[in-house]
């Protein structure tokens, strides 16, 4: 070890202690600063707003009567789902927090559930994902399809494979359908324009991000927890509610 | 400032980082989705975990274990420990290869690069330097001493 004059120390020689000290007191204040900084910073991070609810642009028209629809007609409240059915987040959602949000709110009645495709460009399988929903739909197996698409998303996705249809064509026959139709339907891509759209239709509502709700007059982004999904509900019934019925309560 | 108080300063960084990306990767910070940034399609790869967690998690115990070596180091009873320094020419040359994987995997696999992750991996090399600096320093002043009797 070297000391101030950059000759060696010999073995058990110590450097005196109050110099010791004294060098190493500036270390401990910018370790200390580091800390205080580090900690104030990942906290503030922690604890801010997350930023993932914003209102929704109300000089747009309503989405139009397109992609897949679950509830009833007379549900007071709409929920509108832009996903890609290769994101993560999507899958995450569609797996943990979905069945809740069917179970709960979509069979009582209270929410009708509409898919919108939004394909991003950065998965390279999400084309084919995409068009295999729309063909099981075709048979009447979009929701089938589409739970067993997120479900399976790690066998199939752009990280495991560049050629995902043995999968997927798996995973269709899973749920049920006639395996002619579907392949003559995936290899046509007659619903690529359908896609196309629903994907405009994302991008014109300035969609940053998937998965990204439509509730009410929010537009949510991020794979939000039931809690959260319920709490943006309730307000959209709320505000859904006709202004006479809320004022004989 | 010796190299000593260097490392346990960038580790600092790091752990800080590393914290920074694990909070994100469990959705405590930001948003957790599929957006156009290459950070949420690094982090939210398969290749995002690695034995059950966060990547990132890993970072932190890699980052904790280096300041935890450099800060002992600093200390007069083990500041000529050869067997403390050679722990952490070991334990950062690991996080080197670790990180060198990670950046294949970025460029090669994902196609993706965050920004977090290249600033992780200059830390891992700079600490690799700085540990591997004082390990040839202490080398040498050893020799220098067993010349010397």
């Amino acid at each position: 070890m070297k000391g101030q004059s950059g000759q060696p120390r010999k073995t058990g020689q110590k450097k005196p202690v109050a110099t010791a000290r004294k060098s190493n007191r500036p270390f401990f204040i910018i370790v200390g600063l580091l800390l205080i900084a580090g900690i104030t910073a990942l906290s503030y991070m922690a604890t801010r707003p997350k930023g993932n609810v914003s209102l929704a642009d109300t000089t747009l028209p309503p989405v139009p009567n397109t992609g897949h629809v679950i509830g009833s007609d007379s549900a007071p409240v709409e929920v509108v789902e832009f996903a890609d059915f290769e994101c993560p987040a999507c899958g995450s959602f569609a797996t943990l927090t979905e069945p809740d949000v069917r179970k709960r709110l979509v069979a009582t009645g209270v929410v009708r559930y509409r898919f919108m495709d939004y394909p991003l460009s950065m998965h390279r399988n999400t084309w084919s994902a995409h068009r295999a929903a729309w063909c099981a739909g075709e048979q009447g197996k979009f929701w089938e399809m589409h739970d067993a698409l997120f479900f399976n998303q790690d066998r199939w996705s752009g990280e495991t494979t560049s050629r995902p249809m043995g999968v997927i064509s798996d995973i269709a026959r899973g749920v049920g359908v006639n395996m002619d139709q579907f392949s003559s339907c995936v290899d046509s891509r007659k619903f690529d324009p359908q896609i196309r759209a629903n994907q405009q239709e994302a991008e014109r509502r300035q969609v940053a991000s998937t998965p990204t709700f439509l509730i009410g007059n929010k537009k949510v982004a991020s794979a939000i927890s039931y809690d959260e999904f319920k709490r943006h509900v309730d307000e959209a019934v709320a505000q859904a509610r006709p202004a006479s019925a809320t004022k004989t309560r | 400032m010796t190299r000593r108080m260097l490392t346990a300063l960038i580790a600092l960084v790091g752990l800080f980082l590393a914290a920074y990306l694990t909070l994100y990767k469990l959705g405590v910070i930001g948003t957790l989705a599929c957006g156009t940034g290459s950070c949420e399609t690094v982090q939210l790869s398969k290749w995002g975990t690695f034995l059950g967690l966060p990547v990132a998690a890993w970072g932190v115990g890699f980052y904790a274990l280096v300041l935890t070596l450099g800060l002992v180091g600093m200390h007069e009873r083990w500041e000529g420990s050869r067997g403390l320094l050679l722990a952490q020419v070991i334990v950062t040359g690991w996080g080197v290869l670790f990180s060198g994987w990670l950046t294949y995997l970025e460029l090669g696999v994902i196609r993706a690069i965050c920004r977090y992750c290249v600033a992780s991996a200059a830390l891992t090399i700079t600490l690799f330097v700085l540990s591997w600096l004082e390990w040839r320093s202490q080398t040498i002043d050893d020799e220098a001493i067993a010349d010397s009797r």
